[in-house]
């Protein structure tokens, strides 16, 4: 029982971590821009292209394509949001989300026209294929590598945007527009850098989803981007230590759920969302207003 | 993007003529031309084709597709149905009924479509069938495997008008049932997909095993979710419930998945009977490679190296040769529901819809993937698709199946009248 | 003259409405009723959006209900279209009652959030409960009975009692915005401030233009399971929400005549884009992308300000 209790824990982990890569990008966006980004998925799904063809033509060095294939990917988001995205700001809601819908429906298709309609079984990792033995069963090493990446973004982000000049800016930004504009920040500018930077985390999640989820299809965003959004919100819309967290909470229990409640649904996890967003809508670490 | 052989100016002029026809014009005016129905028996034979175009399972679409064109381009070679020239029109079913219902209407009503086939997903199927009713044509599904729609709407309700080409739940349920009552296995375990497919098919699995092996223990289940990208909880499910052997009905995409993340937990390593009903899809065949482990039970609808006789190894190597792929089942059974449909309107003479129903009823073809027969009573085909262990073979790229097991249909498939236990195997004749 | 317009662009609506359903082929007849359908759905959807500025991705969530009402009552108690249709319409309606009860409390990206949370428990439940809804597979065999002694069997006869209600939804929604209570929400939508320091209560008039957007939707989903002859489990996700959306944008969001317009140009382009590409999606795609870009106020929009220039212009012109 122990072992499984183990084992059940480390997959939701991994889980949660998993989401938290996607999901950091997004709650990026959000806190800064105000924007909602359907399309954080597809720059997941992009990144997992992406970096599967690069690393093909590298003789299957999967570093070189994850090093590689998210900047491809920053290409695109920059060409989305300084061409279209900023043009919508000032505009209601309704507007913004069919934007980046819109996004979802044209590199769905593109990627379909791309690499076909078929899923791609993707290669394994070199150093990373196998297995190691805990508590008498095996865990994908993989698996590890991901939990162990989660938190280093984590820290990165938190190191950014606390230590440095530009996490400063970005602070002042996202509080404040037009006071951080009335002191000389060049905010459009700051805008297309943070979205960009959000697409780069989006992407990297994509690559990184090349061996653990172990297959690309096209439309592969849409079912990651409603977890990222579930995750974002429980953790409070725009605060990044609430979306780590709400990753884990997430993880663990859809892990839990599976193994000790048959009946277990994603239903249990709209309701979760769904009281946060009613009796905390500012998450975890938020004020109350 | 645009299909072969339309210019920009075409595109332009049709797409207003179009707009007129469907917008306003249409409305008051008969149609003419272009978007008359064809009812004379002369003339082009159209089929109207719906699959899965769209999505992550857009691969499927092309398959089918692969399939279909092969055989307009070899009919139509050889001087079409009857002398009439065969004409395929796609459209992308989605999976959502109203969308699969409209593509029928747009098909019989609009383009003047004789005969429609495909359908992949099941809820569409039986949202299809009073609709087909009406329209009454002819409709040869290809991929959707729910029993319920020959069992109920072909055999209770009357819907003659459907038939089905490729095999049922029955294969994925019953069958599998007689390959393991001969395996050292007698504690049962699954992972499936969370909707009806994955609870039919098990259920048959568990009756019919039960049936043939009484004192099989079926000790977990654990359904997966509609687009699940992480089977690592319910792989834990299974390794705590320490069962003999594993069944698993997840297709696509989401069975490569599941596969890896199963052999990354060391599954394969103490669970040593694996059945796979669709693991021997193309997709999975080729997207798993080397990473399929030996000895798995596997099957689908159709396998390229069966049956091993002269029209099946012509058929593979002219399939391959025009598309650099090995033909996917739904290419066969694309392929074969348009020689089907050719066949019936040879044998009446017709392409009349009742001339036609007629004539497939009871009706004997030969395709490649052997001897097709359709069931009068059900019109559900009937044809024996392979079981078989994986193994490795340095001619192909990915796992093959080794040591086949033929359980014929005639075996393993219910039968009418569809109700009590006579109905189901294991028969007593 | 200007003030009967409407009354005669309506007027003439429904006389080639009655000539499609006299004249028309069969094909043609359904997708007219897939256009009325889509237009009672977005013509209730937008009285929340257009007019209260709320966006919700849980109203596919009320046309299920709708769908499913409608066919649950046909299967189990009374094969009656007209109670079938009340029935689905009843369903949706105590959905979006108590639905509606705890999504009002916000606004902005956390209603839309809040709706997309419960839209997705009602999908869910509809997939899950499969006794009930028959899961994945739907519930089929929906027959159309008589109406008052008139067969409504066939399409041609059908077709209107879809144009009857789809008239009912322009008239009602119409008297709705041009009451008190639609200028109040579309103060509330403009400032909700000086709504509630004007006394009203914000929320209760929000939580009745949800109800009623809700009913609309279900009374299109209960047509829809007559139309279709079964109920969808896809019917109630996120996606089918974003349709009323899309059709409302492309018509023109502020206007009301946009989400019929709309439904229009989104079922006959998409028809059109079909016989020619599989890639229809992309086309939507790329089709949205333009409109947000350039022509914000949709058709209807678009040819209002294109109106209004010529006739400014003209009147300088003759004043000169």
């Amino acid at each position: 029982m122990l072992e499984s209790l183990i084992h059940v824990c480390l997959a939701g982990l991994s889980k949660g971590m998993f989401i938290w890569l996607v999901a950091s990008g997004l709650t990026l966006i959000f806190g800064v821009l105000g924007v909602l980004n359907f399309a954080h998925g597809s720059f997941y799904m992009l990144g997992a292209y992406f970096c599967y063809t690069l690393l093909s033509m590298f003789s299957d060095n999967f570093w070189l394509g994850l090093a590689l294939g998210p900047l491809c990917v920053c290409a695109v988001g920059f060409v989305v949001e300084r061409f279209f995205l900023r043009y919508v700001y000032h505009l209601h809601l309704p507007y913004q989300l069919l934007l980046t819908f819109a996004f979802v429906i044209i590199f769905d298709n593109l990627v379909k026209i791309l690499w076909g309609g078929g899923s791609i079984g993707s290669p394994t990792v070199t150093g990373m294929a196998g297995s190691v033995s805990i508590a008498g069963r095996l865990f994908p090493t993989y698996s590890l590598f991901i939990m162990a990446v989660g938190p280093l973004v984590a820290l990165g982000l938190w190191l950014m945007l606390e230590k440095t000049w530009a996490g400063r800016i970005i602070r002042a930004a996202s509080s404040d527009r037009e006071m951080a504009s009335a002191l000389g920040v060049r905010v459009p500018a700051l805008y297309t850098g943070v979205f960009v930077f959000g697409t780069w985390l989006g992407a990297m999640g994509g690559g990184l989803a090349v061996p653990y989820v172990g297959l690309l299809t096209p439309g592969m965003g849409e079912g990651i981007i409603i977890d990222a959004f579930v995750v974002a919100v429980i953790g409070g819309l725009g605060s990044l230590k609430g979306a780590f967290l709400g990753a884990l909470i997430i993880g663990l229990l859809s892990s839990f759920g599976t193994r000790f409640i048959p009946s277990f649904d994603m239903f249990l996890i709209f309701i979760l969302m769904a009281g946060v967003l009613l009796w905390r809508p500012q998450g975890f670490f938020g004020e109350a207003s | 993007m645009f299909k072969k052989g339309l210019t920009r100016r075409d595109f332009v002029k049709a797409g207003l003529l179009t707009a007129a026809a469907t917008g306003l014009g249409a409305g008051v005016l008969k149609p003419t031309g272009l978007w008359a129905a064809e009812a004379k028996i002369k003339g082009p034979v159209k089929v109207g084709y719906q699959a899965i175009l769209s999505g992550t399972l857009a691969g499927y679409g092309e398959f089918h597709k692969m399939g279909v064109d092969m055989a307009v381009e070899e009919i139509n070679a050889a001087g079409g149905i009857g002398g009439a020239k065969l004409e395929v029109e796609f459209r992308d079913s989605t999976l959502k009924n109203p969308e699969a219902i409209k593509n029928a209407r747009y098909f019989v009503d609009s383009w003047g479509a004789d005969f429609l086939a495909g359908v992949d997903s099941s809820g569409q199927a039986l949202a299809l069938a009073p609709v087909m009713a009406q329209l009454d044509k002819p409709l040869m599904v290809t991929h959707a495997a729910t029993e319920k729609l020959t069992e109920q709407e072909v055999f209770k309700n009357g819907v003659k008008q459907i038939f089905r080409i490729c095999t049922p739940t029955y294969q994925d349920g019953n069958a599998a049932a007689f390959v393991a009552k001969d395996l050292p296995a007698m504690k049962w375990a699954t992972i499936s997909p969370k909707y009806e497919y994955g609870y039919t098919c098990w259920g048959m699995f568990k009756d019919t095993l039960g049936k043939l092996k009484p004192g099989t223990e079926f000790v977990a289940e654990s359904w997966a979710p509609f687009g699940t990208t992480d089977f690592r909880a319910h792989i834990n499910t299974i390794m705590d419930a320490n069962p003999d052997g594993l069944y698993s009905v997840e297709w696509a995409g989401e069975l490569i998945t599941m596969m890896k993340q199963a052999d990354q937990a060391g599954l394969f390593k103490k669970i040593k009977h694996v059945m796979l009903p669709v693991g021997a899809a193309m997709d999975v065949l080729e997207g798993l490679g080397a990473e399929m482990p030996d000895n798995i039970w596997i099957s689908g609808r159709y396998f390229f190296l069966y049956p091993d006789n002269p029209k099946n190894n012509e058929w593979v190597a002219a399939f391959q040769k025009r598309w650099k792929h090995y033909p996917a089942y739904v290419s066969e059974t694309g392929y074969s529901s348009i020689y089907a449909f050719k066949a019936a309107v040879e044998a009446a003479g017709s392409k009349d819809t009742k001339a036609v129903i007629e004539a497939l009823e009871g009706m004997e073809f030969d395709s490649p993937a052997g001897k097709r027969v359709f069931r009068k009573e059900d019109h559900q085909a009937m044809y024996s698709v392979p079981w078989g262990l994986t193994k490795a073979d340095p001619k192909y790229p990915f796992k093959i199946m080794g040591k086949m097991v033929v359980i014929p249909p005639e075996e393993c498939f219910n039968r009418p009248p569809f109700e009590g236990a006579a109905s189901m195997p294991p028969f007593k004749s | 003259m200007g003030r009967y317009l409407p009354y005669m662009a309506f007027g003439l609506l429904i006389v080639l409405l009655v000539c499609i359903g006299l004249f028309a082929d069969r094909f043609v007849l359904y997708l007219t009723m897939r256009v009325m359908l889509l237009s009672i759905f977005a013509l209730g959807y937008n009285l929340l959006l257009g007019r209260t500025g709320l966006l919700s991705f849980g109203h596919a969530a009320f046309y299920a209900a709708g769908s499913y009402g409608m066919a649950l009552f046909y299967l189990h108690i009374n094969p009656d279209p007209l109670l079938g249709i009340l029935a689905g319409v009843g369903l949706a309606v105590v959905a979006s009652l108590v639905i509606g009860f705890f999504c009002v409390r916000h606004t902005e990206i956390y209603f839309a959030m809040l709706t997309l949370a419960f839209g997705m428990m009602v999908f869910s439940l509809i997939w899950n409960l499969r006794d009930i809804t028959g899961g994945d597979d739907g519930l089929v065999g929906i027959g159309r009975n008589p109406l008052l002694g008139f067969s409504i069997a066939k399409d041609s006869q059908y077709y209107f009692l879809v144009v009857f209600f789809f008239a009912l939804t322009v008239w009602i929604i119409h008297r709705i915005r041009s009451s008190p209570f639609g200028l109040v929400l579309a103060g509330i939508s403009e400032n909700h401030q000086r709504a509630s320091f004007a006394g009203i209560s914000i929320k209760s008039y929000r939580l009745a233009a949800f109800v009623i957007s809700g009913a609309f939707a279900g009374l299109a989903g209960s047509l829809g399971a007559m139309l279709e002859s079964n109920s969808d489990p896809f019917s109630a996700h996120w996606t089918h929400s974003a349709e009323p959306v899309l059709v409302s944008l492309i018509g023109g969001l502020h206007t009301f005549s946009g989400p019929i317009v709309g439904s229009v140009l989104f079922v006959v382009l998409r028809e059109i884009i079909e016989r020619f590409t599989q890639n229809w999606m992309l086309w939507l795609g790329i089709i949205l992308l333009v409109i947000i870009m350039g022509f914000r106020g949709g058709a209807m929009g678009s040819a209002e300000q294109y109106l209004a220039r010529w006739g400014r212009k003209f009147r300088e012109e003759s004043a000169s």
